[in-house]
């Protein structure tokens, strides 16, 4: 919804502001975003396509206030949030320590290799059925499905962090006298910390992914269940609006991940 | 990584130990009671149904159709997303009126849009089709863009020198460079081509694996529910290493730089 209010008002701004600093990229990216919200906007109107179907950046908009007001947003955004919460702190908690162990044992991780990128590359939404069966249609099978598929990458980026530390660095600082857990807390860890946070930014992605899935499979509250309700009652403004505040969420909580990546990656040796 | 650890003998031994010992495991803990099998079935069950399944061909028709809609999507991603890529990649204006809208497709979870899909298109295979071309359009699309993007400047310089016009560099520079690039964007679009099907077909189709994958957990019988769920694993492991194997004998095509 953010995204609606600030792109109309970013392209009638940066028209003006074009007499002083003319950037064409941000121009023609503004303009294009104005095109699409344009079009979306005057398509049903003159009768190209059933608005219906396609609801209407005005209408989207009414109805976020709508939904925000009166539709329990708030009950079952928590709830989506609270699972997603859970099965990704599970996730932290687990894929960690597995991908340090996994990183620094030799033989630990040729045994768990094969089935680990197995789960990493195949859909481990699959498992999602599975899951509902064992633990039911309530919050519990979401958080196990979020952590499931957020576990994946955090240890697939923790194994490639611990391998990718400077041998150099580490025969030197055994040459003078450090132990093992010297090593671990002084080289291993913060060497591979960049890389952990990459697999924790795509874990995110991923995280949420599952939230919705999870939802959208079997559930009784949660966003991915507004998302279902108002599918079928072809409510698609309101649809939409969920769906944005799903995207946002995402979107924002990836970007704050890239932030502390930037920040963290100069801690990498050149 | 997969292929590297892959690739050497001693980590083939303990990987297949490791799926035996898995097998194992799974007997064990459903024959001491410490798990129902109701729950998660036993190998020997799921062997037992997979040899039913193959004989009463289901599990041939339900790989068929999640093969043929993945086909579709991957094929529409293809061509969609390497023509844009390569547009983007090109044309800088078009990067820049493309960019937002693939900024967001990155950050939003596109399944969240199943249900508006579903209200277009109806249950089955177009909205599968949909919903796994979006999923596998982002990385081709990505991969493509900076693929020709990053064509090499001394590359280029020297063709212009020598009279090359600009198709003449994007047919036997840029594209050619991008090649080992784009392969990398496929394989990464593959699995989430996959990944788009089965999980399209869990919510709503009338045949596919995700589709069987649903249909026997609603009648609560897990053994049944497994083969079609080790076959969707299976195809992903295969499909990925496949490119994977395209993607090392491509890699002769990127252009290596000596200072």
């Amino acid at each position: 919804m953010a995204m609606v209010a600030t792109s109309a008002h970013d392209t009638g701004k940066s028209r003006a502001a074009r007499n002083w600093r003319p950037d064409r990229s941000t121009v023609i990216s503004m303009l294009s975003v104005a095109v699409f919200f344009i079009l979306w906007q005057l398509a049903p109107e003159m009768g190209w396509v059933n608005g219906r179907f396609t609801s209407q950046p005005t209408q989207v908009l009414v109805a976020a206030i709508d939904v925000i007001l009166n539709d329990d947003f708030f009950y079952h955004a928590r709830i989506s949030l609270a699972e997603f919460s859970l099965g990704f702190a599970l996730a932290l908690v687990v894929s960690i320590p597995l991908g340090v162990l996994l990183g620094t044992s030799r033989t630990a991780r040729h045994l768990i290799d094969p089935p680990l990128m197995a789960l990493y590359v195949a859909p481990t939404l699959v498992l999602l059925p599975i899951l509902v069966v064992s633990l039911g249609i309530g919050m519990a099978s979401k958080v196990a499905i979020v952590f499931l598929n957020a576990l994946f990458p955090i240890v697939v980026n923790t194994i490639a962090g611990m391998s990718e530390a400077d041998p150099k660095l580490i025969r030197a600082a055994r040459s003078f006298g450090a132990s093992k857990l010297d090593v671990f807390v002084r080289i291993l860890l913060p060497g591979s910390l960049p890389s952990i946070l990459t697999g924790i930014r795509l874990a995110v992605g991923r995280g949420v992914m599952g939230v919705v899935v999870g939802e959208l499979f079997v559930s009784q509250a949660g966003i991915g269940y507004q998302l279902n309700t108002y599918g079928s009652a072809m409510r698609i403004d309101r649809l939409l609006v969920y769906a944005l505040v799903v995207s946002v969420f995402g979107y924002l909580l990836t970007v704050s991940v890239r932030a502390l990546e930037n920040r963290v990656s100069t801690w990498r040796p050149e | 990584m997969i292929t590297d650890v892959f690739m050497r003998r001693q980590a083939l031994i303990l990987g297949t130990m490791s799926f035996i010992i898995i097998g194992v495991l799974w007997q064990l803990v459903v024959d001491f009671g410490i798990v129902n099998p109701f729950f998660i079935s036993t190998p020997g069950a799921v062997w037992q149904e997979l040899l039913v399944q193959l004989q009463d061909g289901s599990l041939l028709v339900n790989t068929a159709a999640t093969l043929y809609s993945f086909a579709l999507a991957l094929g529409l991603a293809v061509v969609v997303g390497i023509g844009l890529g390569v547009l983007a990649g090109w044309f800088r204006d078009a990067e820049a009126a493309l960019e937002p809208f693939i900024w967001f497709k990155y950050s939003a979870p596109t399944v969240a849009f199943y249900p508006l899909f579903v209200a277009w298109l109806g249950y089955g295979t177009p909205t599968i089709v949909a919903i796994a071309f979006l999923f596998a359009l982002t990385p081709i699309y990505a991969n493509t863009l900076s693929g020709i993007k990053n064509v090499d400047r001394d590359l280029k310089r020297v063709a212009t020198s020598f009279g090359a016009r600009p198709h003449d560099i994007f047919f036997r520079i840029a594209l050619p460079g991008a090649v080992p690039v784009i392969v990398a964007g496929l394989r990464l679009g593959v699995g989430r081509a996959l990944t788009g099907v089965v999980v399209a077909e869990l919510f709503g189709a009338n045949a596919g694996l995700g589709y069987s994958i649903a249909y026997y957990a609603q009648m609560l019988q897990t053994s049944r529910m497994m083969v079609p769920i080790v076959t969707v694993i299976l195809l992903g492991v295969i499909l990925t290493q496949a490119l994977s194997y395209i993607e090392k004998r491509t890699e002769a095509w990127r252009v290596v730089h000596d200072n």
